[in-house]
């Protein structure tokens, strides 16, 4: 038996990061203190260098490699691309953040990287052993970024929560990908499919499996009632590592639902459509009511992150190209949202202080009217009011969900919508309308604040583009029905 | 019901059993002493199955390297007994009731319909010269080449995180500088003072 | 066309001009300074007004007219939405009118708001105004019409509001802005009837349909029946009665005079508050297929006429005297339209434009020399301190009264025989109406010439030796008006109202044929046009009307002048009806009474009950506290412990489970 050389050239970027972080790990390990910019930069220059062997490496036709293993199309390589933006800008907010915090070691960057491969292998997955195992990967170096600083119980204790129940997660994930295994034959997605296709929609071994997978993503995007770890670790880890967790593995999530959910089991829609309208309406209820009571905005943050995961399932609820394409335009702006609203608490943050509660927000305008400017555009645009992305993302959403004719579920979206964006506009009322406690003017370095502008402001300057970025998450969402 | 299937109940029910004990024993030594009895019923369960690089490998490494580990480990800590207790029992009533409603359910899903021993065809016999461990490594190197190398590089991370969390260079920890050790003179360490030895009188 | 330009790209440039200069003024004025923002605002102006005075009127004159898109915006509904302009001698008039008289009032702000510190915003303001109000003349459809109107809106509201420290200037700004909300209205209420029946938004197009819909009726109360175009002209016309200040929206036009005077003249005398008129004009194809619309038309024009020009008589301040006489020539020029005399109304328009823009800057003037003093009875001999002011405030007032010769005379009289020639309903009591307002109108126009330059000085003696003439920058203009103030009546009289000018942009039906028995009496008078002009001129010295302003300047110089103490006396015998004009006809408290109180008790109810019980009490705070109650319990469940977590997990598989399995 003789096994044909697969074709590398796909999988370049995935090899090219993964090689690189090998490089920064070694590199690192000769560089003294003062000299750790180096990692920073090689890092960087490893996004850069992806996105750009991706953007070489995309064809109009969806590759296949690895036997089947690995797919090369539009919407892995739109989610790559994402996750590459959002990554670099996660790190560069961080940079300053570790210094002060003794963190600043190669072990950030390169675990960054390792989980940047991962969440590659997700996007990319073709195969339900890839795309766990990828999963898997990512998980791995988020549980280890958590817990980077040591001497934080805090950290630790929220390293460890998430590592026991993201463990028991994954156990329920593999479970259902084990009984979706014994009645398919098959763990490759598109024999998966067939094989439902031949089978009855309500057969009980395969709507058993559905529910644990479909438990198992919902621990990955914290919907409820499988979100309980989402506030506990986003306010326990350190800032730049709740920057780099709560953006881009959201795509990978994404991802995630996509590939499995959306690629492998739509015959399965009529189930899943309704565990997700459930998980959507939990999550959006619980995360927006909840919200509410914090005063810390790391949990308060965490909970709106629940409450758009809620939001953005109502785009797959709609089981629709139209529906899919608006939930992906939806993770997107919800990661550039999150990754400046996070920014923006790094920035906050200094040498043993911790800008985490939401007093520490009060008079930013006397401080820093740029900065509480920039901070208002993100606030907006998560609540969604016009003319931002965030309100564009949450119309296209509620428009998708409106033709397939779930009316009521719509209404209920916007009414949690609106109960959500009272949190949003106190963080306006405190920076615009309270006197600082701290009237030290805001500083981080140029590169930061640059990033942060563009970052805020694209949330409203896109807006004429709306359509051409709109166009190519359509495209992202062809190719998968396509391949 | 022959000898194999007796085997294949036997070992199962210590597997089962041994399972729970691991989760309910008092002492954290024999939990992971009776996880080591539910590696082996596991590992005698998959050799009924003809996996026997499995089953070896189970025994070999899980058994033999990482739960001796793992005792060390936990024989050296000491742990609160009590403490790892507490609220047991309050949790107990509800907590157990949701899992045996869970294990009913799933008993009726799996029990019912397609998984069935009757429903799966008798595989053909194998010939006598078939090596599991070549056909595994086989697929293992091409076809699953690259679900292979990914989990070589979550190997990889994990070893990165251990020592990322564990290896830590604190200020006030003592170390020795061999150089330095081989390099000292006796005058560095010891001092003669030149004492007389009885007191002036 | 000059320097290669096509015609396109010239009317383009005729508001765009303007424009640049408001932005360059309003948003770089901070930095570039007073004298550029002057400059390049004036500039934007001047090339605006040369272009139409020297490049489109003699164009439209030979015939040269344009109809058509410039700029397709977007097109919603199977409708283009887009920028057009129609260029026909109408809007070719009104563009020469309004952009000299804007370029005249640009140039005398320089002198009059020398030491505001808003100068650069005044500027901006002017010349956004000139853009917005050419938008609206230039217009071929509704849409843009409306955007010009409401445009001017705007700047008329931010310029009124100019000194925002003012608390009068604020209620002033604010009342302008409610009672013209009232007016837009039905503007907006008559252009969606249009595009309703007809489809389009298009003058051209809707003109065109206009005759076969005359007939049509609708029902917009269920049981009453109304004719269509009757409707759409009564709401337009409401729109007009906003701008143009007809009672009963009126109101807010004197206490606009809180703005600088230069706006007072341009905005309010000259430009907006004609925009009325220019619009009942422009669609004189829909007017003139409802007899009723015309005839709603000329009775609110008589009654502004008459009654707006009683109440001038006991204004003090003098702008208010000038700001009542406006509204009184703005029913004239109503009464005029009503009367199907297109024409002349737009005839007296253009001639009203120059002398009252005349008459505020010469009160502008005034003012400026007793440094920011208004009332007229603190005034007096200021001719001997303030000739040139004296000069031209005369000649505008002789305009104003109608005195023959002058420009006033020949509109104001034609308006005057239109209405007595016209047959439509109400014609009668129009043609009283604006015959005792010539009398109305001479009396307060001399009273206040009187007060303010003539007989002994009512300020003390330091004061009155402060007084001195204006700079050249304010003079100039008030010379350059007052040549057309005099002599635009006799020059363009023919041409403009006999010489069919209009063409097609006004169409009057065969109905209506006063214009034709206009003419027939005017062209008695002989061969040539000289002869013409010269008898009517001649027979002017001899009529009615002549005998009235006579009249009134004879009893406005007894009064006050000769006998200064009988006011006074009459004022304390006719305490009732100086009250009602001193009151306004207690227009303004009427409205706070019935409008004002009515709609703040009925807004207090739905507050009361809607907003404070159910909406804040209920749904707002009810809410709020329900979510803040619930936040509270549901966070309780974040208790932190891994195993509380672990279990809701698998209570939730549990619960997914045992639903879509067994459910």
């Amino acid at each position: 038996m003789t096994a044909a050389m697969p074709n590398f050239l796909p999988v370049a970027p995935e090899i090219f990061v993964f090689s690189m972080a090998c490089v920064i790990l070694l590199v690192d390990l000769f560089l003294s203190d003062a000299r750790r910019g180096v990692t920073y930069l090689l890092t960087q220059l490893t996004l850069i260098g992806a996105a750009v062997l991706t953007v070489k490496g995309m064809s109009a036709a969806a590759v296949m490699t690895f036997n089947g293993m690995f797919v090369g199309d539009a919407l892995a390589n739109v989610l790559k691309l994402a996750i590459y933006g959002v990554t670099f800008f996660g790190f560069a907010y961080s940079r300053d953040y570790l210094r002060e915090r003794g963190m600043y070691r190669g072990e950030y960057f390169v675990l960054g990287l390792f989980g940047v491969v991962g969440m590659m292998v997700m996007a990319s997955a073709s195969h339900f052993l890839t795309l766990y195992l990828g999963l898997e990967l990512l998980s791995l170096c988020v549980y280890a970024m958590v817990a980077l600083q040591r001497d934080s119980g805090q950290s630790t204790e929220a390293a460890m929560k998430y590592f026991v129940l993201g463990a028991m997660a994954s156990g329920l994930l593999l479970y259902g990908m084990s009984m979706l295994y014994g009645m398919t034959g098959s763990l490759e997605i598109s024999a998966v499919r067939k094989a439902i296709e031949g089978l009855s929609a309500d057969n009980v071994i395969l709507v058993f499996g559905l529910v644990f997978v479909v438990v198992g993503i919902a621990f990955k995007l914290g919907a409820v009632p499988f979100h309980m770890w989402v506030p506990d670790v986003y306010h326990g880890a350190p800032t730049a590592v709740t920057v780099y967790l709560g953006t881009a593995p959201k795509l990978a999530a994404f991802a995630l639902v996509m590939r499995l959910l959306v690629g492998g089991l739509e015959g399965l829609a009529v189930s899943w459509q309704s565990m997700l309208i459930i998980l959507a309406i939990l999550s959006m209820a619980a995360g927006n009511v909840i919200a509410i009571a914090q005063d810390n905005i790391k949990r308060m943050l965490a909970y709106s992150s629940i409450s758009h995961m809620g939001f953005f399932l109502l785009g797959i609820v709609s089981v629709s190209q139209n529906g899919y394409s608006s939930a992906l335009f939806y993770v997107v702006v919800y990661a550039v949202m999150s990754l400046g609203a996070f920014g923006m608490v790094i920035l906050l943050s200094r040498a043993g202080f911790e800008a985490e509660r939401l007093d520490d927000f009060k008079g930013l305008n006397q401080r820093s009217p740029w900065h509480a400017f920039l901070m208002l555009l993100v606030m907006i645009s998560m609540a969604g009011v016009p003319p931002t992305f965030g309100f564009y993302a949450k119309l296209l959403v509620i428009q998708s969900v409106i033709n397939a004719g779930m009316i009521w579920l719509a209404i209920v979206a916007v009414l949690l919508a609106v109960i959500g964006a009272f949190y949003y506009l106190r963080v306006i009322k405190l920076m615009y309308f309270d006197d600082a406690d701290d009237k030290a003017p805001l500083g981080g370095p140029a590169d930061v604040r640059v990033l942060m502008g563009i970052n805020a402001l694209a949330l409203v300057l896109l807006i004429p583009w709306v359509g051409v970025l709109m166009e190519v998450c359509r495209a992202a969402i062809r190719a998968l029905a396509v391949a | 019901m022959d000898f194999k299937q007796l085997a294949f109940y036997f070992f199962a029910a210590v597997l089962v059993f041994a399972a729970s004990m691991v989760i309910t024993v008092r002492n954290p030594v024999r939990a992971a002493l009776f996880l080591v009895l539910a590696f082996f019923s596991a590992a005698a369960v998959w050799m009924q199955l003809h996996a026997e690089f499995l089953s070896i490998t189970l025994v070999l490494v899980y058994v033999g390297a990482v739960m001796v580990l793992f005792l060390f480990v936990v024989m050296m800590l000491d742990i609160n007994l009590v403490r790892l207790r507490e609220g047991f029992g309050e949790y107990l009533p509800i907590g157990g009731l949701v899992a045996v409603l869970l294990v009913l359910e799933m008993a009726i899903v799996l029990g019912s319909g397609p998984f069935g021993i009757e429903q799966m065809p008798e595989p053909a016999p194998l010939p006598a010269d078939y090596s599991n461990t070549r056909a595994l490594g086989r697929v293992l190197y091409t076809q699953y080449l690259y679900p292979f190398e990914i989990a070589a590089l979550i190997l990889l991370v994990a070893i990165v995180a251990a020592i990322a969390l564990t290896m830590r260079r604190r200020k006030d920890s003592k170390y020795q500088n061999p150089g330095k050790q081989i390099q000292v003179q006796r005058g560095d360490r010891v001092r003669l003072v030149k004492m007389r030895a009885e007191k002036k009188s | 066309m000059i320097f290669g330009l096509d015609a396109k790209t010239i009317y383009l440039l005729i508001p765009l001009s303007c424009l640049a200069g408001a932005l360059l003024a309003g948003l770089l004025g901070w930095k570039i300074g007073r004298r550029a923002s002057h400059v390049v605002t004036i500039l934007g102006v001047a090339v605006a007004f040369g272009l139409s005075a020297f490049v489109v009127l003699p164009d439209v004159l030979a015939g040269k007219t344009f109809n058509g898109p410039v700029y397709t915006w977007a097109v919603s509904g199977g409708i283009p939405l887009e920028v057009g302009f129609l260029i026909d001698p109408l809007s070719a008039l009104m563009m020469v009118v309004v952009t000299f008289v804007s370029l005249m009032v640009h140039v005398y702000t320089i002198g009059y708001m020398h030491d505001d510190p808003g100068y650069q915003r005044f500027f901006s303001y002017i010349a956004l105004f000139t853009f917005a109000m050419l938008m609206l003349v230039m217009s071929n459809n509704f849409l843009q019409l409306f955007f010009g109107w409401e445009a001017v809106g705007v700047v008329s509201y931010l310029l009124i509001g100019f000194w925002y420290t003012r608390p009068t200037a604020i209620y002033a700004n604010l009342k302008a802005f409610l009672v013209n909300r009232v007016g837009d209205f039905g503007f907006l209420l008559g252009i969606a009837a249009v595009y309703m029946y007809f489809g389009t938004l298009d003058y051209g197009a809707v003109f065109g349909i206009a005759p076969q819909l005359a007939a049509k009726v609708v029902q917009v109360l269920p049981g009453v029946d109304w004719n269509l175009i009757t409707l759409i002209s009564i709401l337009l016309f409401i729109g007009a009665m906003g701008k143009s200040a007809q009672v009963p929206l009126h109101v807010w036009l004197p206490d606009s005079m809180e703005g600088p005077t230069p706006i007072s003249a341009l905005i309010h005398a000259a430009t907006m508050v004609t925009a009325g008129v220019f619009m009942v004009a422009r669609m004189s194809p829909i007017y003139e297929l409802s007899t009723t619309a015309l005839s709603v038309v000329l009775v609110i024009g008589a009654i502004t006429a008459f009654f707006m020009g009683l109440v001038g008589i006991v204004q003090n301040d003098i702008k208010r005297v000038v700001a009542y006489s406006t509204l009184s020539q703005l029913g004239y020029m109503m009464v005029a339209l009503g009367a199907s005399a297109y024409s002349v109304g737009i005839f007296h328009l253009m001639t009203h434009a120059f002398f009252k823009a005349l008459l505020f800057l010469a009160a502008g003037s005034v003012i400026i020399g007793m440094h920011h003093e208004q009332d007229m009875r603190n005034m007096g001999g200021l001719r001997r301190r303030m000739p040139m002011t004296w000069l031209t405030a005369w000649i505008g007032a002789l305009a104003l009264i109608g005195f023959p010769m002058f420009a006033g005379f020949f509109s104001k009289d034609m308006i005057i025989e239109a209405v007595h020639h016209s047959k439509t309903p109400g014609a009668t009591f129009a043609y009283l109406a604006v015959l005792l307002g010539v009398f109305v109108t001479a009396f307060y126009t001399f009273r206040m010439i009187f007060m303010t330059f003539h007989g002994k000085p009512r300020m003390d003696k330091e004061t009155f030796d402060h007084v001195h003439e204006s700079p050249w920058v304010v003079t100039l203009p008030l010379v350059l008006l007052a040549i057309p103030s005099f002599a635009i009546g006799f020059l363009t009289i023919e041409p403009l109202l006999f010489g069919n000018y209009f063409g097609t942009s006004i169409h009057v039906s065969t109905q209506h044929p006063v214009m034709l028995e206009l003419a027939h009496d005017f062209a008695k008078g002989g061969e040539s046009s000289v002869n013409r002009i010269g008898v009517f001129v001649a027979h002017g010295f001899q009529s009615l009307p002549f005998l009235f302003a006579m009249i009134g300047l004879g009893l406005a110089w007894l009064l006050y002048l000769r006998y200064p103490e009988v006011p006074g006396k009459i004022q304390a015998r006719a305490k009732g009806l100086y009250a009602l004009l001193l009151n306004k006809y207690y227009a303004d408290e009427f409205n706070e009474a019935v409008f004002g109180r009515g709609a703040r008790g009925l807004g207090n109810l739905f507050w009361r009950i809607g907003d404070v019980r159910l909406i804040d009490g209920l749904l707002v705070n009810g809410s709020a506290r329900l979510v803040g109650w619930a936040s509270s319990i549901v966070r309780q469940i974040q208790s932190g412990y891994v195993y509380h977590y672990a279990f809701a997990m698998i209570l939730g598989l549990f619960l997914l489970i045992t639903f879509f399995l067994h459910g």
